[in-house]
Formats: structure tokens, sequence, C-alpha cells
């Protein structure tokens, strides 16, 4: 008796200090996005989402009863989620110490990401993750592969097969799958997907799509009305609020915006070296590396990650009103647009890449590579040819779920940005610029 | 000074590949069937100045009865080389599993065969595999994927998996102008069948005879199906090796090696790094099965039943028929591997596993928590045993590895003791 009463209390402290480590980390990072000035008005709904998740890892905001569906990357259409009436959250974590227990579960080579994932599995501590009634998980390395194998024994699991290229026969096959998502949903909920109710679901992603693209239109503009790290606080909670309810949080930040440029308002009067920020995807609370950029006078105007713009960027395009016709919709988005790394041909992450340095008029792009994400490190000897040939500077970080490398990662970016300037027009780098 | 390197990075991969030959030459001097085999591979590494392969295939994890159906003799490159991980090591991230480096050195190998107008076809069984595709496709060569379902549960992945296949083989008839008739892929089938079942009698002949022939002997003979000119004479020269083998053992006194026997188990072993079954062998264990999704291909023959049907019917059941057996890391559960091991396990006297993991192949460590798991109630030890290619690590790992055999032998003492 004595002995399961130390065991118990053995675990209980263990849980103790996961919760305090786990809640602490993700404070002094909300903290420390809050603290960076020149935050638009409206941001509050999204730092409370983030601060109820991580800081008071309560559950996330839904009606009673209503189920939720994790879900991976950004190939599971939250349109047919929402058509079950279920709530989709997105479960890639960025957390520091769920990493550090998650690397006692998953191989030391697996990357973080993952890792985070094993340990809030393994902690049971985590509501959004216990909350779940099934989770889908596409196929899109070989980290996720593996981990969809370890939580299938945990939990209710869905894999989806993404095809290595985006013909014509590989966007039939998704719909296939579709439909098996679509099933599965169906018995998970106890609820059936009609017309009305995936036109729902449309409607609703479709809103904060909108919302979002006019959020990237306001974000381009000279002088800057809001940071990366903001934007980044923006697009990271999207994971854990309904579609409609972050839209119109992003409706209010969209207003205020306007607003700046009426008042000529901008987030800073200095001409900041413009980043773009490209590779594996930076998850709250690993926010570091947007964060030393801005910290250390930079400015991320442009995310190619999949946690941030790319990842409710594109839109749904019905061609054909029919039910199938909307499944045919969700399959062409998923795929077609998507330059993740899991493709085999990706040339077209180089013409996205090319495009937001265009349209961001960006200086330098900062690539970020997770530690065992071997997908992204790939691709990098291409891109870093590509931007060598256009004259954009172009580093690799390779950083990892812990705070050990900070200084490190200061030194670099800050020399990084340092001869970002250096090649700025003298009077162009100190010029201010006064109208919009 | 490029040329220094270049021939210090040729001389890295004439200094393995000779020594490994030599070691196993020496080990196995007695068998003079085997040295065909020794032959036919130090010609598969040096006669490339007039090689121009039409089809070639990158790893063993592709159904090769579908590409001879078509037409094509198939060009394996299946990695396994220190040298021609040096010639790779500015095409890919320094994280990338030692074979696929070595699969993308032997592409780019200075003075190496020519593959300007050869077709790739390539298994996309991890992350390595995918983004080779992608350079290989960018820099202007053909390439033909072949993306196996994740899921060989699913129950379309038969289905999916049928259709990439079939998309091969068009792929690779446009290149031999053959047509893909019913006859063609079940003569295909027949061969590979019998080069199988060949391969799955000699490995259950050979098992527990190390004075006969040694366990890296054993696995080099496997290798050699993918160095061979012609798969009929492969399957000849091994079963005249059978023949010799069992003539010795005939003659043998002494039956069976008491060595503790051991079950290689995880991230496959490729010629020439033999530095895993020498090691093995030279601290005292005895290979009793090397299980890897190479070896496990032994299991993928074909019966009349199978062999019947049109010819769309035969590719469905070559692909169910892989999609059962093939353990590649493909997969979310590489059950195929699991259930063998499992089965192995107890109806042969294994007493330990080495599960040998390659830096970056991650799927394997992935896996190894459900193979202790499994193997732990049956009372047979595991250890885990990571490396890459080089050959500073042997040291080190002969140290781990002797502390294991030492384990092992000190297991039998007890038991013996128990039962007395």
């Amino acid at each position: 008796m004595t002995m399961i009463n130390k065991a118990e209390s053995l675990k209980q402290r263990q849980d103790r200090r996961f919760i305090n480590k786990e809640t602490q980390t993700a404070a002094k990072y909300l903290r420390r996005m809050k603290e960076l000035p020149g935050a638009p008005e409206g941001m509050e709904p999204f730092y409370r989402t983030l601060e109820r998740i991580y800081v008071n890892m309560d559950h996330i905001e839904k009606a009673p009863g209503q189920k939720t569906v994790g879900t991976y990357c950004v190939m599971t259409p939250p349109e047919l989620i929402y058509a079950a009436g279920a709530v989709p959250v997105k479960l890639c974590s960025g957390n520091y110490t769920a990493f550090s227990v998650g690397d006692s579960v998953a191989p030391r080579d697996a990357c973080p990401l993952v890792k985070a994932v094993a340990g809030f599995k393994q902690t049971g501590l985590m509501p959004i993750y216990e909350d779940c009634s099934m989770m889908v998980i596409p196929i899109t390395c070989d980290c996720k592969k593996k981990i969809a194998g370890m939580l299938s024994e945990q939990c209710d699991v869905m894999t989806m097969h993404i095809p290595a290229s985006r013909e014509d026969d590989d966007i039939d096959e998704y719909v296939r799958q579709l439909y098996q998502l679509m099933e599965r949903l169906e018995n998970v909920t106890g609820n059936r997907i009609t017309y009305e109710t995936l036109a729902e679901g449309f409607r609703k992603v479709g809103y904060a799509q909108y919302e979002l693209s006019e959020f990237i239109r306001l974000k381009k503009q000279m002088p800057y009305l809001i940071r990366g790290s903001h934007a980044m606080a923006i697009l990271n909670s999207s994971s854990y609020m309904p579609a409609d309810v972050w839209g119109k949080a992003l409706h209010n930040v969209n207003v205020s915006l306007k607003k700046s440029i009426s008042e000529k308002k901008a987030v800073t009067s200095k001409k900041l070296p413009r980043i773009l920020l490209t590779g594996s995807p930076i998850v709250f609370p690993n926010v570091k590396i947007p964060l030393l950029i801005e910290e250390m006078g930079g400015i991320v105007a442009g995310d190619e990650t999949c946690m941030g713009e790319r990842g409710l960027w594109d839109p749904a395009v019905i061609t054909d009103d029919s039910f199938d016709g909307m499944i045919r919709a969700l399959a062409n988005r998923s795929l077609r647009p998507c330059p993740c790394p899991t493709f085999a041909d990706n040339s077209q992450r180089i013409y996205r890449i090319k495009q937001l340095i265009k349209e961001n008029q960006i200086q330098g792009v900062i690539y970020h590579v997770l530690r065992g994400c071997l997908v992204y490190d790939f691709e990098y000897r291409r891109i870093e040819n590509e931007l060598g040939q256009m004259g954009i500077p172009v580093i690799r970080l390779e950083s990892d779920y812990n705070e050990e490398d900070i200084e490190q990662l200061r030194i670099r970016i800050e020399a990084f940005i340092e001869l970002i300037k250096l090649r700025q027009v003298p009077e162009k780098a100190t010029a201010v610029r006064k109208s919009f | 000074m490029s040329n220094n390197i270049s021939s210090n990075k040729t001389d890295i991969f004439d200094k393995e590949y000779c020594e490994s030959l030599n070691s196993l030459y020496n080990d196995n001097a007695e068998l003079t069937e085997i040295r065909w085999f020794f032959n036919k591979t130090y010609d598969w590494a040096y006669e490339t100045e007039n090689l121009s392969p039409d089809v070639v295939l990158l790893g063993t994890a592709i159904p090769e009865e579908m590409v001879i159906a078509a037409g094509a003799k198939p060009h394996w490159i299946i990695g396994g080389s220190l040298g021609s991980v040096a010639w790779s090591d500015d095409l890919v991230p320094r994280d990338t599993d030692p074979v696929s480096r070595s699969i993308a050195g032997y592409i780019n190998r200075p003075e190496g065969a020519d593959f300007s107008d050869s077709l790739f076809i390539i298994p996309l069984i991890n992350d390595s595999m995918r983004k080779i595709a992608y350079d290989l496709k960018s820099e202007g060569h053909k390439v033909c994927l072949i993306d196996v379902p994740p899921d060989s549960k699913d129950k379309y992945a038969a289905e999916k998996y049928a259709g990439q296949l079939t998309s091969m083989c068009e792929a690779v008839s446009e290149k031999t102008k053959a047509r893909i008739s019913r006859s063609s892929v079940v003569s295909a089938m027949k061969t590979v069948s019998a080069a199988r079942s060949v391969m799955h009698r000699f490995l259950e002949i050979t098992r527990g005879h190390t004075d006969i022939i040694t366990d890296a002997a054993r696995m080099f003979v496997q290798n050699s199906y993918y160095m061979s000119p012609s798969i009929d004479e492969w399957i000849f020269h091994v079963e005249s090796l059978i023949r010799e083998i069992e003539n010795r053992i005939g003659q043998s006194k002494n039956k069976k090696t008491e060595h503790p026997a051991v079950m290689l188990l995880g991230s496959p072993v490729f010629f020439p790094n033999y530095k895993i079954p020498f090691l093995v062998s030279k601290c005292g264990l005895e290979i009793s099965e090397a299980v890897d999704y190479l070896s496990m291909k032994s299991f993928i023959t074909y019966n009349k039943k199978t062999l019947w049907g049109s010819r769309d019917r035969l590719i469905r059941n070559i692909a169910s028929t892989w999609l059962r057996y093939d353990s590649s890391p493909a997969y979310v559960k590489n059950d195929a591997m699991y259930d063998y091991v499992s089965w192995f396990v107890q109806n042969h006297k294994i007493e330990g596993v080495v599960y040998h993991v390659l830096k970056g192949q991650i799927e394997y460590d992935f896996e190894l928590e459900r193979f202790e798991a499994m193997l732990s109630k049956q009372g047979v030890p595991v250890f885990r045993l990571e490396t890459d290619y080089q050959y500073q690590d042997v040291e080190q790992l002969r140290i781990r590895m002797e502390t294991f055999s030492e384990m092992l032998t000190q297991r039998r003492y007890r038991e013996v003791k128990k039962a007395s």
C-alpha cells in the first residue's frame, strides 16, 4: 500500500513539475510577444487563446457535447470536420517541456515537433490532445508516418496517404480518401455530412480565409503596420479557435490596421531589414526565431511556413457546386497549391518564395530547419542556389525545442541583419518613409 | 586539388570493396562455387566503363518482376558503400541515412556508369528517396516514382499499389518498346519466384553451418542477386552452391556450431559495408537469421493461384502479395516484419537480437520499442546498435558486442545450471 502511495505521489510530482515548466515557458514567450512594441488593437482574443491552451492548459472553446478532431499538417480539410459538427484542432506542437518528455519516448533523431506530440500524449496532461475523439494524420514525412503508428495504439487515428505528385490521378485518389475521412467523421460524431452542413463548413473556413487574405494584404503595406511575431501569434491561434470566431477576431485586427493607415500610424518609423522566414514550421511557444529577428532589429515581412500564412492561405475553389464538386475542390486545395516538401517535385515552392520576395520586398531569407526535419533540409541547397542568383542573402538556421541555442542563434541573426543593413544604400537605410 | 580529393574518395571505395571481398574469400576459401559471386560482384563495381543501363532501380523495395515483364533488365543501385557515401557529400544534407547517401553517390560516381539516358525507378519508402527523386528530376533524368501506400491494411491499398505498378510498367515499356502481355508478366513472376525460392532454400540449408559458410558470406550471396548479370545464371550458381554446401554438411562431423544464436534485425546490411556481420562473427555470435526488407523478399513468391487470370489481375496479385510481405520502412506499422520476427523467435532457438540502426534511418528506431516489448515477453534480450558506414566506431562497437556475447554465454551457463 505504501509503495503504491509512493508511486502515485511520484507520478503526481512529475506531473506537477511538467505543468509548471510547460506553463512557465508558454507564459514567458507570450509575455515576450506582448512586450514587443507595435502590436495592433484587437490582439487580445489571440493572446487569450494561446494563454488558455498553453498557460492555463484548458480545453478549446466549443459548444457542450461537441467533439474535437485532432489534425496535423495543412492537408486535412477543416471544412469536412465542421460539416460533421466537430471542431478541428491542430496538434502540431512547439512545446519545449513536452519535447523533453517525448525525447524518452520517440527516437533521439526524431524531429522536435513529433517528440513534443509524443511527449504530450505520454503525459496525458494536455486537454487538447486528450479531448480528441479522433486524430487525422496525413503522412507527410517519416516521423509523421511512425508517430501515427505509435498514436494509433492510444487513440482513434486515421492516416492519409499524401501522394508524391499532384497529377489528376493523385487528386482522384485523394478525393476517395476524403470520402473515407467523411465516413470516419460521421461514425465518430454521429452526425451525417450533408450538402448543407458541408456548405456551412465552407462558409466558416471561407470567411476566415477572406479575413486572412485581407490581413496579408495589409501586412504587406509599407511602412509596416504589424510585426511578424504578432502575425504569428494570430496565425498560430487559428489552430485552437473555431474558424468563424477566429475570422471575427481577425476582422477586428484588420479594422485597426486600416485605421492605422488613415492615422498614418506605423509600427516604427525606421526602415528595418525585411526578412522572409521559410522552412520548418514555427509553432507556439517555439517562437524564438521570429522574436530574435525582431528583437535584433529586423522584421519578419514574409512567412512561408505551414503554421504561418501558408496554413490557411489557399481557398477552396468550387467550379462544380455539387457535393462531389465540393469534395473535389477540397482535394484540389489540399494538394495542388501546397509547397510542402513532402511532394517529390516541389519546384512550386521556389516560385512561391520568389513571389513572396517580390511582393514583400524581401531583403534576406532565413531558412529554418528543425533538427531531424530532413525534407526541408534537402530543399535548402536548391533554394540557396535560386536565391543566390537573385542576389538575396540566405542563412540556414538549425534549431531544436530548447533554449540552449538562443545565444548562438542571436549572434547569427544579428550578423545576418547587419549584413542586410550594410547592403542597403546608405541614404535609403536611414530614410524615413512618410506616407503609405 | 579536386582530382586529389576525387581519387582519395575512389581509394576509399576500392579499399572497402576489396577488403570486404578478400575477407569473404579468405573465410570461405574452401567453397569453390562462391567464387562466381565474388567475380560478378567485382564486375558490377568495376566494369562500368561502357555501362549505360536502360532502367535503374534505386533500392530493393520494388517488385522487379514488373520491370522484367516490361522487357527491361534491372540495374540495381542499393547503396552499402562508404566510398560512394563520400561521392555524395555535397549533394545531400548531413543527416541523410548512409544507404540513401550511398545511392546518390553511386549515381554521381566519377567515371562511373552513364545514367544520362536511364529511367530511374524510385520507391518512395522514406524522405530521402523522395528528395533524391526531386534532385534527379531537376537534373533532367527520367524518373518513375512508386508511391507505396503507407497503410498496407487500408482496403484500397492493393488497388492503389497496383495502379502504381501499372504506371511503372508503362514507363518501362515506353523505354524498352516492349509490350507487356499476360505471358510476359507470368514469365517474370515465375523467374523471380524461382530466384526467391532458391534464396530461401539457401538460407535455410546454410543456417547454423558457420564452419562451412560464414554468416557474412550468406548475406553476401543474398546481396549478389542485385549485382548479377542475369537472374537465371544467378539461380543456377546458387543451386550449385547449395549442392556443394549440402555435400560438405554430409561430410562434416561437427554438425552445428555452438555459438549463441542471434537475430540481426533492423536496417539492412548491404555489401560492401559488412562491418556488422564481420563484427558479430568475431565476437563469437552466430547470425541465425538476418531479418530486414532484403531478406524478407525471399518470402514473396507466387503460387499457381496467383499466376491465374488476366494481365491486370496478375498485377493486382503482385501488388497484394507485396503489401502482405514487404517489410520496407514505407509503412506506418511494419507488421510483416513484426509477425515474422514473432514467429521466428517462437520456432527457432534465438538467444538474442542485435537491432541494427543506421544513423538517419529513423523508422527502425521508432519500431524498436514495439519489438523490444514483444521480445522481452519471449525472454529474448535486445541489443541496439547504432552506426553508419564509417569504420571509426568499430572498436567501440566491438566492446559492446563482446559484452552482449558474454551476457548470452552467461545466460546459457545459468540455464544449464538451473536444469541440473
